[in-house]
């Protein structure tokens, strides 16, 4: 699984943007991992999550239910995908980890650079590294780029091009505001990384450059 | 997927839910292309209809057909090889597992990402090209296995041909030194494929977040382009106790 690992975008956006596994190692860690998970999916809410899901559960935050639900949904072997807005927030999350010494993955979906950066300023040695090379094929099928930002943010590809475009066009026809729109979007994406932040933060760049048909 | 007619109002708001554009108007009802849906159930996951429309269909979990839910729904629990979602731990586990040790990389070759999906006959051409090259172990834990027939050819089952995904994943490893014949096949069977595939490598890094020199020359010397975001296990995982093999 390495939904995570394609996503496009302006390099600006993506240097603010950390996706957060927490991942117990099926046959190494599982027995016992549920209430290591939990202090993590705890610290995780109070460093305030632009998205969070616990797979135990499949329900974003943004889907009507609460903390406690989510956290109580926590069992062996349940994962947590997390994302993360800016560098301080990440740093900061990263040194509770370390602090925690819970023995769980933790796996950072980011801008190597950045991350090479905070894990020498906290004493990080990361272990293994995860290479994206690119799409091959007929790239020419391939939705434009301005669209592609939103859709490999959910590396399934569940959040669909034509949802983009009806989104933008219920925001061009002040149907929806950018972060309603945006919440839209997040829903089809069953694993809790796409970032409803830059999705509203890209929509608000790319919405005056498309038209629509008012009738 | 379904979309009842005798329920549907023709509202058309599920139709851009639909990753692949399967639903389209037909005498003012919205109707779900079978051939064309990979029954990956974003339409109703969405509960964007009205009048409670959509279902699944009927025979989505028959085989050879189950395979486009297995394997384009992430919430669906891989039935035909008892193993869930479409890959397996990859790098995200390795400081525990060691899946891949310093010396070796791990190549994963994603059909149909991102968004367009790919069909079985087309895979299967990269399969065979792979396999042609000397690629004939497949990571065990990966359903992708299920797909195969003959892993010294890179057949696949031929009931499957019809079939097609969102996202499959070829999972293997290689040493180092075997990293640039496998990126030049898989960059000459990407010319053979009439759809999309990502391709990434894993690695063990060197302190410092420093990825290994020869992994580096090798990706460029084959013409690939790293991108600047990556996925990265940070090193503070530990087992608790060791595999029982």
């Amino acid at each position: 699984m390495t939904h995570s690992l394609h996503r496009e975008g302006p390099l600006d956006l993506l240097d603010k943007e950390y996706v957060l596994f927490v991942y117990p190692a099926r046959g190494f860690n599982y027995d016992g991992s549920g209430p290591k998970v939990r202090r993590l999916g705890e610290m995780l809410f109070h460093q305030g999550p632009a998205n969070l899901l616990v797979t135990t559960l499949r329900r974003n935050m943004y889907s009507a239910i609460s903390q406690e639900e989510i956290l109580n949904s926590i069992k062996d072997g349940a994962k947590i995908f997390c994302v993360l807005e800016d560098r301080e927030k990440f740093k900061d999350t990263m040194a509770k980890i370390k602090e925690m010494d819970e023995g769980i993955s933790i796996v950072i979906s980011g801008v190597i650079d950045r991350v090479r950066e905070v894990s020498a300023e906290l004493g990080l040695n990361p272990h293994t590294i995860n290479l994206s090379l690119g799409i091959h094929g007929r790239t020419d099928r391939l939705p434009p780029a301005d669209i592609r930002q939103f859709t490999t943010m959910c590396g399934h590809g569940m959040v669909s091009p034509r949802l983009i475009r009806d989104v933008i066009r219920r925001v061009k026809t002040g149907k929806l505001n950018l972060w309603e729109a945006s919440l839209i979007l997040t829903a089809p994406c069953s694993c809790g990384i796409f970032n409803p932040c830059r999705s509203a933060e890209m929509l608000k760049d790319l919405v005056p450059l498309y038209t629509v048909n008012r009738l | 997927m379904l979309i009842r007619k005798d329920l549907c109002v023709g509202c058309g708001r599920c139709q851009p839910y639909c990753p692949v554009g399967a639903i389209q108007f037909e005498e003012l009802k919205s109707v779900v292309d079978q051939e064309v849906c990979y029954e990956c159930g974003t339409c109703l996951r969405s509960e964007i209809c009205p009048v409670e429309a959509i279902e699944e269909s009927p025979y989505v979990y028959e085989y050879p057909r189950a395979l486009r839910k297995f394997f384009s729904d992430p919430n669906a629990t891989h039935a035909l090889t008892g193993i869930a979602g479409r890959g397996t731990e990859e790098s995200k586990s390795n400081d525990v597992i060691n899946r891949v040790v310093p010396g070796e990389v791990g190549v994963a070759i994603e059909f149909g990402r991102p968004t367009l999906g790919m069909d079985l006959t087309n895979i299967q051409k990269v399969t065979r090209a792979m396999a042609k090259a000397g690629i004939t172990e497949i990571e065990p834990d990966n359903p992708f296995n299920d797909m195969i027939q003959n892993h010294d050819t890179g057949d696949l089952k031929p009931e499957l041909m019809g079939e097609k995904v969102l996202s499959a994943i070829m999972e293997f490893k290689v040493k180092r030194d075997q990293l640039g014949h496998v990126l030049r096949t898989i960059k000459q069977a990407a010319k053979e494929v009439d759809g999309v595939f990502v391709v990434d490598v894993y690695t063990r890094l060197e302190p410092g977040l420093t990825v290994p020199k020869e992994v580096i020359e090798t990706i460029e010397a084959e013409g690939y382009t790293r991108r600047p975001n990556a996925k990265i296990n940070m090193g503070l995982g530990r087992a608790n106790k060791r595999k029982d093999s």
